[in-house]
């Protein structure tokens, strides 16, 4: 029995003599670093996890080893499981540029004031939602959707929660009280399509960029499911910098910007999966309206 | 029969009584009238029951999975220490066996197990989440997130050990003159070490399935993929990886039961390689091969947790949590209030549900699933039938428990609709395989005596069970329940996350809306639930003890 005493105490120092040392290795170089070269350190772009994990990466990976060759930046793409996480970590300066749905690029740039949405794609000035049934299921208008079971996407999403969230509660419908039982959280645009075209959930709203892609890539059976309403346009996804001319260098801002609104038929294989030929300016104030409907749902106080 | 037992055989009898109430009362409050299926239920059903018998076995989700599975054990590993130390630190303050029985001794061991009675109530996830707002998403964030309510439950246990152990060794030391300090070291540890370390290789099986369910949070491993393929549907590779958690918590069971068998034999009489040492060595590797591969980890500085800028957001953290310079903080708005609290009876309704499920399913499958009908010796009959029963759901009991409450719920949404009834199938599935062992080792060690006297008089299985077995077991199995109940009402809130409904949603959504004030008006709710039932499965502990220490002889 006193051996395993003694292993156990030999095991608590181990785990303090380990931790002790090698962080003070890691530490210092890395200080060193910081003050010779500043932009040395890797500029991180991230994503609103709004899709399939495997075509976020192909895509963001694509972006951030363009966006190195074009500014000279070391930039990688962190993955994200979670919107909200993503938020949080801009909000921290972890990730310096984040491709934001309209809400939680609003979210965002309430925590970190000096944050800007620099460019989107020209469909996220007219972005649409749609709602999503199985054919045969009898639902033909949003009133319909009264006693049938309903999944949204995240709760953080804008396409696939807060505008058609509004939108039904301008129908007259309480999510909250109308549904068959209730609404679901899908957490994803593609997880949403599946849940319907399974008929696991009657109907369910979703981003209309990546049900059009899932149509083009016959990803879902149009035989199956159809779309039933198609909402209004509003202002969605954007590119949104996080202050960085600080720690990069004056004009990494108008780099980053330049570069991304350059993006042409060079870069096609990139643009092809944002769905879209290229990448236009928007500004902050474009997202007002996206404020408003959150803060009428509650969802921003 | 005295008056005293006379009391006591009341209040068990309130007690039972009041515990069926409880499950019935929670079976009414749920609505069952519409139907409870997803539309397509039984094709979804059929989907993901089918894929269990075909799971992905191609060679990139294997070798997904192994190195998704050492992810898992890395991390599982290192929350582990941290538990140590703190259950080392704080459970040996807690004993009150350091400072005797002093005012000062006193306080502090109240003071210390107060301590690790809060850092345990609160669930690993939900530390996790508080974690990475406070100190972003490092690895650290994960490994805290384990250690801490790790700690919590381990230090308790082995302050109880402590506390309860034999005095009469440490008095002979003491009298020779031994500090208290060196009584801990000669007298008491070396008295509870196999405890205290079968114990401990308990909670490590359990630290898996933790460490494998902060994907949530975004910590790769075994969680994570799994998660990914169900976003997907990909239910095959569900399966594989799920299996993967599975060989992990038998391999470790068996590492478990080897050691204890080990040390159960006189040191002196033990083979020259025997598991007592493999265990030794093999600890001390996987404790080096831990650090090394977190502090490995990008940007796993460990003191890059302290930095100027972290500290500023954990402060803004910790004050918007607190509702400063907030306005109308919801722990001040009777709406949210009233929110709450009825969130708070949903919670309760799920747990008690999900108790209630745990509880009868253990019952209906657990004589089959305990060796001692299995081999025929408590019933003297052999009936063919019985080995294979045996290993049916001993397997079964194995493959529920090896999957995290969580990941059940995740799967169970798709086939139910999402709502309390989901997270009560969730956590009763992953209950009935640890109940069902525990009740199962009960009946194992029982007196068989009694009982074949039943069977040598004709009585029939039911009649066994309710005049032999159930009688003989009741108490330990109450007990059982009692602490199995604590540790599911601590988890509602976890399958809440994946969309069950509860606490556990709304505390998701709030944080998903940086509404800070409302995940504390939560947390509060939740934290009196676990006391609340923490205390009256202790009080219910009490009084099936009392009474079955009069019903000995």
């Amino acid at each position: 029995m006193k051996k395993f005493n003694l292993v156990f105490l030999a095991l608590l120092s181990i785990i303090l003599v380990v931790s002790g040392c090698s962080t003070k290795e890691e530490a210092k170089p890395k200080k060193e670093d910081k003050k010779v070269v500043v932009s040395d350190k890797p500029f991180k772009i991230g994503a609103i996890p709004d899709q399939s994990m495997a075509d976020i990466t192909r895509s963001m990976d694509d972006v951030a080893k363009y966006l190195s060759e074009e500014t000279g930046l070391k930039v990688e793409f962190v993955p994200s499981v979670d919107y909200a996480a993503l938020v949080t970590s801009f909000q921290r300066g972890e990730t310096q540029l984040a491709w934001f749905g309209g809400l939680t690029g609003v979210q965002a740039r309430n925590l970190v004031p000096e944050a800007e949405a620099i460019a989107q794609r020209p469909r996220d000035a007219e972005f649409k939602s749609v709602f999503i049934t199985s054919v045969n299921s009898g639902i033909n208008k949003l009133e319909d959707l009264k006693g049938n079971s309903f999944t949204f996407g995240s709760e953080s999403s804008t396409s696939g929660h807060l505008m058609p969230r509004y939108f039904i509660t301008e129908a007259g419908i309480d999510p909250l009280k109308d549904f068959d039982g209730k609404p679901n959280f899908s957490g994803s645009h593609d997880t949403t399509y599946k849940l319907v075209e399974a008929g696991t959930f009657k109907a369910g709203a979703l981003n209309i960029a990546v049900w059009e892609k899932a149509i083009a890539e016959k990803k879902v059976d149009t035989n199956k499911v159809k779309v039933f309403y198609t909402t209004p346009d509003y202002y969605d996804y954007n590119w949104t910098i996080n202050n960085v001319d600080e720690v990069y260098g004056e004009g990494t801002k108008e780099k980053i910007t330049k570069a991304l609104l350059n993006m042409d038929s060079d870069q096609k294989a990139i643009l092809d999966l944002f769905a879209t030929d290229k990448f236009v300016e928007t500004k902050n104030e474009n997202y007002t309206a996206i404020e408003e409907v959150a803060k009428s749902l509650n969802i921003i106080k | 029969m005295t008056l005293i037992s006379r009391i006591s055989l009341h209040r068990k009898l309130i007690l039972t009584i009041s515990l069926i109430c409880a499950f019935f009362w929670s079976v009414f409050s749920v609505s069952w009238d519409k139907d409870l299926f997803n539309s397509n239920g039984a094709n979804t059903t059929f989907l993901i029951l089918g894929s269990l018998f075909k799971p992905n076995l191609s060679p990139e989700i294997l070798i997904l999975g192994v190195k998704a599975t050492f992810i898992t054990l890395m991390y599982a590993s290192a929350g582990m220490l941290i538990a140590i130390v703190i259950a080392v630190i704080f459970g040996t303050l807690g004993s009150g066996v350091l400072f005797g029985n002093s005012v000062f001794g006193n306080a502090i061991a109240t003071i210390s197990r107060s301590f690790l009675g809060f850092i345990r109530a609160i669930h690993e996830l939900v530390w996790a989440f508080l974690f990475v707002s406070s100190i972003g998403l490092s690895p650290y964030a994960a490994v805290f997130a384990l250690g801490i309510p790790y700690g919590g439950i381990l230090g308790r246990i082995l302050a109880d050990i402590l506390a309860d152990a034999p005095k009469n060794s440490i008095l002979a030391l003491r009298t020779s003159g031994a500090s208290r300090l060196q009584t801990l070291f000669y007298g008491y540890l070396p008295m509870v070490s196999a405890n205290i370390i079968s114990y401990t290789m308990y909670r490590f099986e359990c630290a898996l399935r933790s460490s494998a369910i902060m994907s949530f949070i975004g910590i790769a491993g075994i969680g994570y993929q799994i998660q990914l393929s169900l976003s997907d549907l990909k239910f095959d590779e569900v399966w594989t990886f799920i299996f993967f958690l599975v060989a992990m918590a038998v391999l470790l069971d068996f590492w478990s039961i080897k050691l204890r068998e080990s040390m159960n034999i006189p040191k002196h009489e033990r083979k020259k390689m025997n598991w007592v040492q493999i265990s030794q060595v093999l600890a001390v590797f996987l404790a080096l091969t831990t650090w090394i591969y977190i502090i490995s980890l990008d940007d796993a500085s460990f003191f890059g947790i302290f930095t100027e800028n972290n500290l500023l957001f954990a402060k803004k953290f910790f004050s918007s949590m607190f509702g400063i310079g907030v306005e109308n903080p919801a722990f001040l708005d009777i709406e949210q209030w009233k929110n709450a609290i009825s969130l708070t009876i949903e919670t309760i309704i799920m747990g008690v549900l999900a108790i209630g499920f745990t509880a009868v399913a253990s019952l209906l499958t657990v004589l089959l699933a305990s060796k001692n009908v299995a081999t025929g010796q408590l019933t003297m009959g052999n009936s063919l039938l019985t080995k294979p029963f045996f290993y049916l759901i001993r397997g079964f009991y194995i493959f529920t428990r090896s999957v995290p409450e969580l990941v059940w719920a995740m799967l169970i949404v798709f086939i139910i609709k999402p709502g309390i009834i989901p997270g009560a199938i969730a956590l009763a599935l992953h209950n009935i395989g640890i109940l069902g062992k525990l009740w199962a080792e009960v009946i194992d060690e029982m007196d068989t005596r009694p009982i074949r006297n039943l069977q040598l008089n004709g009585a029939n299985y039911v009649q066994m069970l309710f005049y032999g077995v159930i009688p003989s077991v009741f108490p330990q199995f109450l007990s059982f329940l009692f602490y199995r109940a604590e540790v599911i009402i601590r988890t509602t809130i976890v399958v809440g996350l994946a969309g069950a409904g509860g606490l556990g949603q709304e505390f998701k959504m709030s944080m998903s809306f940086f509404d800070y004030t409302n995940v504390t008006l939560l947390l509060i709710c939740y934290i009196v639930i676990v006391f609340v039932t923490d205390f009256l499965s202790g009080l219910s502990r009490k009084i099936v003890k009392e009474n079955s220490a009069i019903a000995e002889p």
